[in-house]
């Protein structure tokens, strides 16, 4: 059982520190898009990245799968939550249009929240009245997706297996007493 | 000291249930108010704590097993909150420390009671002044649905702001719990100790006893709450398998199934649990446009959309005849009653517990820390492993096994009163737990604490 828990522990650790993106600029920008510079998106809020495009949720969620699962150099790709939109407020920024939320996320890493805005469907007709097109650059799109990277440093992760580890043993010592 | 400590926490086992839940001050960023109770019992702790340091009792308290499942688990809470606050960023700060601090605080009244009901006349003193407040609780629920006596709640923001409120056509009472699901529980506990209790009076007290849990049961059926209901006839079950009464059990069966056939909401929400939950009947709402029909399969249902400006000019929810729920959408049942059977069940299933288990996959070992899946998720084994993760459940549950072995120890002994008060105590925490499983009940500061309390007068009457 002891040398079990210290492979266990040794895994952990090398799992948690193992390098991957550290920040959003790590990430790449949608194809054929527009950056924004909107208030907020990619240049002043740390983390945060604004593209102004014509993909839609079905190309651009697994497109920053793929991206993630490069960035981190793991054999399998991260998992993916489905939040509601209005989480967004929270996990992107405050009056964040949303009508998808999506986190991938490496249990015990790092977190990319995906929000996407889309007025239209993907044939181009609209979802409800007063829906308009991205006028960026002289470029007119149907969607916006912003992303945030929340990375976290590496002691932070240390400190946390090490929290792991102690409660594991803590856990097995006293459970063994008790049950 | 302990003299003092014992009247003190006599006086916080009738304050926990009969005072209302009068915010203090509040807290940014919840409508969770600091409250008179939770200054009560800090200053029960820190006098404990500071009794404890100077009888030099501090090691033997550490050494023992129980106290140190409790220290595991408020261990695995602090790495918890770090983790959440600088690894996966779900809570914000401050929240997530004052809602370890509320456990911290609920727990610790355990090992409080236990160091200081030291006798038989103290663990008897403690069982009438409950007894009398049970009282209290019941005649005050009477008042709230006959006499439109005043209601305190918290189910919304607003509310909890300690208004003043009065019992709406076919709300349900909560008495001085702020919420007819915590009072439910409280009743269940209340139920299955009662019980148990019967059995140890001598003739002359069995009567009040009869009308008290008689009175209980009645306002358990007002508040119908159909889980916490199952749960007070499981705990009731309990109690007469364990103290060897099995010639109850056929009364006992006989009368719920009497409970359940006489009309009430209790009954009405209980059918339509089985209908509308389980088979999927009962007449829906079709949506009368072809405007709310579209609408309702967009996650933002609100939005304004594109369809012929009749349908959108028809699309009133609420029918003229008022028999319509205002806010109803298309697909879900017609009847108010099953409607509000189809949405509490339909938010646990589609929202919060999903949410809860989202959370446990983003960290196993952790969670992503206490507050971090919003206010509820009505069932506290998926709320422990969405918040604190496999390690702290495990904690837990180290805890309630150490509690329940001590506590079955104690059906073996020699006073009647103990053994008796043993297995009801048993009982309502499997009670309780049974509650769990849709409830928050761990959370709700009442009832937790009341439950702790209730643990460690059980603990106590095991070492008397």
């Amino acid at each position: 059982m002891k040398l079990f828990f210290i492979i266990f522990s040794a895994l952990l650790l090398v799992y948690m520190l193992w390098p991957g993106p550290g920040k959003i600029s790590d990430f790449k920008a949608l194809p054929q898009s527009d950056t924004s510079t909107l208030s907020g998106d990619t240049v002043q809020i740390p983390n945060v990245a604004g593209y102004f495009s014509n993909n839609f949720r079905e190309f651009v969620v697994p497109f920053y799968v793929a991206n993630y699962q490069q960035q981190a150099y793991f054999p399998f790709p991260p998992i993916r939550i489905n939040h509601a939109p209005e989480y967004a407020w929270t996990a992107i920024k405050k009056y964040t249009d949303s009508t998808y939320l999506e986190e991938l996320v490496y249990p015990l890493r790092d977190s990319l929240y995906v929000n996407g805005f889309e007025p239209f469907y993907s044939d181009g007709s609209s979802k409800f009245w007063g829906a308009t097109k991205f006028a960026v650059n002289g470029h007119s799109w149907f969607t916006k997706v912003t992303l945030r990277f929340y990375p976290s440093n590496i002691i932070v992760k240390f400190l946390v297996w090490l929290g792991i580890s102690l409660s594991i043993l803590f856990t097995y010592k006293l459970g063994r007493k008790i049950i | 000291m302990r003299k003092f400590l014992f009247w003190f926490i006599t006086f916080i086992f009738a304050f926990i249930p009969l005072y209302p839940k009068f915010p203090l001050f509040n807290i940014s960023g919840t409508f969770v108010a600091v409250r008179l109770e939770d200054i009560l019992i800090a200053i029960a702790i820190f006098l404990w704590g500071i009794s404890v340091i100077l009888s030099g009792s501090l090691k033997d308290l550490v050494n023992d097993r129980l106290n140190q499942a409790i220290l595991l688990f408020f261990f695995v809470g602090i790495v918890s909150t770090f983790s959440a606050i600088f690894l996966t960023h779900s809570v914000v700060p401050h929240l997530s420390f004052l809602h370890f601090l509320r456990r911290v605080e609920f727990i610790l009244l355990l090992p409080l009671v236990v160091d200081v009901v030291k006798k038989k006349s103290q663990l008897i003193t403690v069982l009438v002044v409950l007894a009398l407040t049970v009282l209290a609780v019941n005649l005050y629920a009477l008042g709230q649905q006959y006499l439109d006596f005043p209601v305190i709640s918290t189910s919304n923001s607003e509310f909890a702001k300690g208004l003043i409120l009065r019992l709406t056509p076919g709300a349900r009472v909560n008495s001085t719990f702020a919420g007819h699901y915590d009072l439910a529980v409280f009743l269940t506990m209340t139920i299955t100790i009662l019980t148990s209790l019967f059995f140890v009076l001598k003739k002359r007290f069995r009567l009040p006893v009869i009308i008290l849990g008689g009175l209980s049961l009645f306002v358990l059926v007002m508040t119908a709450a159909r889980q916490s209901f199952f749960a007070a006839f499981a705990g009731m079950m309990l109690v007469f398998v364990l103290a060897n009464k099995k010639k109850y059990i056929f009364l006992f069966v006989v009368a719920t199934i009497v409970i359940l056939l006489y009309p009430s909401q209790l009954r009405d929400r209980l059918v339509s649990t089985i209908t509308v939950n389980l088979f999927q009947q009962g007449a829906r709402y079709q949506g009368k446009t072809q405007d709310q029909q579209i609408r309702s399969k967009l996650n933002i249902p609100t939005l304004a959309i594109k369809t012929s400006s009749q349908s959108a000019s028809a699309s009133s929810f609420a029918s003229p005849s008022g028999k319509l729920a205002t806010d109803i959408a298309p697909g879900e049942p017609v009847n108010t009653t099953q409607l509000g059977v189809f949405r509490s069940f339909e938010i646990r299933l589609n929202i919060e517990w999903p949410r809860a288990i989202e959370a446990f996959i983003k960290n196993p070992f952790l969670g992503t820390g206490y507050s971090s899946i919003d206010i509820a998720t009505d069932n506290d084994f998926l709320r422990s492993l969405g918040e604190v993760g496999l390690l702290g459940t495990i904690a837990l549950i180290l805890v309630f096994v150490e509690i329940g072995k001590r506590i079955f120890l104690a059906f073996k002994s020699d006073t009647k009163l103990i053994r008796f008060f043993s297995v009801g105590v048993f009982s309502m925490m499997i009670a309780f737990l049974i509650n769990g499983l849709f409830i928050d009940v761990l959370e709700a500061s009442k009832v937790a604490s009341l439950l702790w309390l209730m643990l460690g007068l059980g603990l106590a009457a095991g070492q008397i």
